[in-house]
């Protein structure tokens, strides 16, 4: 049997077919599709692709979760195409540029960001088809309505195998411009397979994440669809702790900062509230399992959760690994770890403490970035910039980063190199270093001294301000920087004139 | 309403209801995440029977700085 996700989706269709698969809001009315239902969708869109001539073509997806997202998402997975998901909310000349490097043939787009389209049109001259993820037709636009009709008499494309590119997921890159991950078909389903814990089929999961995060599609959506899950779609983080009490899932998965927000909530109604009566009002009726990545969780919080009966298991990876690469499960869990490596996957700690993986699920490199590539996986192994170490139990704990990458407790990895770089362009900025702080980026400038020569500290303080403020404009929340610090003196550097890290803290007041 | 507004951002924070003024920060003098922002406006959704449209609105709720600025938008939805 080919480990493909052409052949979990199959199994899925024919098992499951009866059984709900995903559920949404429309307003406040629960909407329902079943495997069945999806399936017989995504096969129409599968046969649209290949009517349209798309083979080994890279698709990119821009939206927040939806059901026709999702759909979209399987058609691509389950031919030998490769998905794109993009960030939507990264500033329109970042979705662009990501198109372009990432040599995208089609494009399936949300109508919220329908004011994109004309920009992809003249910019991205790969771009053969624009997709609007809607089952309607509309007037100006080709939506999914269209491609399904263009495949109606085309004969069902040829299954993937399992060393083709199934997925490109762009992730951080320490040099300023994002790296594309690429996995393969069998990759993807190794990963699934290891993960696996088991529930019965028609268990309800609920699916808060940003749907292009590697973490959330393989966690929530493909291992939520082998196991014959009803993946629930949250509409918005303003309406997750509504929405729990509405879907009653059984499974979530989350970052750090969502079980920091509901315990604020779980304190606000009162030390007096009975722990079952609390439960059910913030977690629904049914949750028992919550599954956490991304950040460092404070095991502080699995011990508080642990008195409603709701069970916290921290996990670890990265999107090179497809992504999980050790996880605390049900049965087999140390609070404070990240669990034990998945079965598929080697770890190995260097002689620096950085931890290395290999396996099944490790990707094939970054796509055309051969450098970047060959410095990540040197040896064979997948250097993960993390240190940690592994216990007599052979539980994987992480103590510190190799990299400069900074990772908020909503899961976001920031590379400061990045925001530096851009910023860096600007006249007045002689030096800048991005560091996260309680969770804010804070920007740490020393003025450029000829620029500022004759303005007084107000008037830098001003100007800077404003090249922040136009710097956050158009950056999703998770990419502004909150906090400005002025320095008074330069950065302390090594002798070959990069900047400590180490040090940026410290300034030295003016004699 | 803004004495309800407080209330319910009081429990985001270890501020009382009476110490929060208009002109603080959620995420500096309120010590709020993002995420806390945003559950925030949901409950506030509940609470005052408004809807903020999200298709339109996304980056203007995510960029809600000030107390006294969720409430002047809060005052624009129940108009």
């Amino acid at each position: 049997m080919d480990k493909t996700l052409h052949t979990m989706w199959s199994r899925c269709a024919r098992e499951y077919s009866a059984l709900p698969a995903v559920r949404w809001l429309v307003k406040k009315d629960v909407q329902e599709r079943t495997y069945g239902e999806l399936c017989a969708v995504t096969d129409s869109i599968k046969k649209g692709l290949a009517a349209e001539g798309f083979s080994k073509a890279h698709i990119a997806l821009i939206g927040t979760s939806s059901v026709e997202w999702i759909e979209a998402y399987m058609a691509v997975v389950t031919t030998n195409n490769a998905a794109v998901p993009l960030d939507c909310g990264l500033p329109a000349h970042d979705i662009i540029e990501l198109i372009q490097r990432a040599d995208i043939e089609g494009v399936f787009i949300d109508a919220k960001f329908s004011a994109l389209i004309e920009s992809i049109k003249a910019n991205c001259p790969k771009v053969r088809k624009i997709w609007l993820l809607s089952e309607e037709k509309c007037e100006n636009t080709e939506t999914i309505a269209d491609l399904t009709e263009a495949g109606a008499d085309t004969d069902m494309p040829l299954p993937p195998e399992e060393n083709d590119i199934c997925m490109i997921v762009y992730t951080s890159g320490t040099t300023g411009k994002s790296k594309g991950v690429m996995l393969t078909q069998s990759n993807l389903y190794s990963n699934i397979e290891a993960i696996l814990f088991h529930i019965p089929p028609g268990r309800v999961f609920m699916s808060v994440l940003p749907v292009h995060h590697a973490f959330c599609l393989v966690m929530d959506w493909l291992n939520g669809f082998w196991m014959g899950g009803i993946i629930c779609i949250n509409d918005s983080f303003m309406h997750m702790v509504r929405n729990m009490s509405i879907f009653n899932p059984h499974v979530m998965l989350m970052v750090p900062m969502m079980l920091e927000t509901i315990y604020k909530r779980m304190k606000a109604l009162g030390d007096n509230v009975p722990p079952e009566m609390l439960r059910k009002k913030i977690f629904g009726q049914k949750l028992e399992h919550i599954f956490t990545g991304g950040a460092h969780l404070e095991p502080f919080y699995i011990e508080e959760f642990a008195k409603y009966g709701i069970k916290i298991f921290e996990g670890y990876g990265m999107s090179e690994c497809s992504p999980v690469i050790s996880s605390n499960r049900p049965h087999d869990c140390k609070p404070g770890s990240i669990g034990r490596p998945l079965p598929n996957v080697e770890v190995k700690i260097a002689d620096d403490g950085e931890i290395l993986v290999r396996g099944t699920s490790v990707m094939q490199g970054y796509y055309k970035m051969e450098n970047e590539t060959d410095e990540a996986m040197r040896g064979g192994w997948l250097h993960t910039g993390d240190k940690g170490y592994m216990d007599e139990d052979g539980f994987l704990f992480i103590n510190g980063r190799v990299k400069n990458l900074i990772i908020l407790s909503n899961g976001e990895n920031i590379s400061p190199e990045e925001i530096e770089n851009k910023l860096a362009l600007n006249d007045l900025i002689g030096e800048i270093v991005v560091t996260g702080d309680e969770n804010l980026l804070t920007a740490r400038i020393y003025p450029d001294q000829e620029t500022a020569q004759g303005m007084t500290d107000e008037e830098i303080h001003t100007s800077l301000q404003k090249i922040l403020d136009d710097y956050n404009h158009d950056q999703p929340t998770y990419k502004q920087l909150s906090r400005l610090v002025i320095r008074k003196n330069p950065f302390a550097k090594s002798s070959t004139r990069k900047i400590l890290r180490s040090e940026v803290m410290k300034d030295v007041p003016l004699v | 309403m803004e004495e309800k507004f407080k209330v319910i951002a009081a429990e985001y924070c270890e501020l009382d209801a009476d110490k929060i003024t208009n002109d603080m920060s959620f995420r500096d003098d309120l010590g709020m995440s993002s995420l806390d922002v945003m559950t925030f406006l949901g409950d506030l959704e509940d609470e005052f029977d408004v809807e903020f449209d999200l298709a339109d609105d996304d980056k203007k709720l995510a960029r809600i700085s000030t107390v006294g600025g969720a409430i002047e938008l809060l005052k624009e939805y129940m108009d």
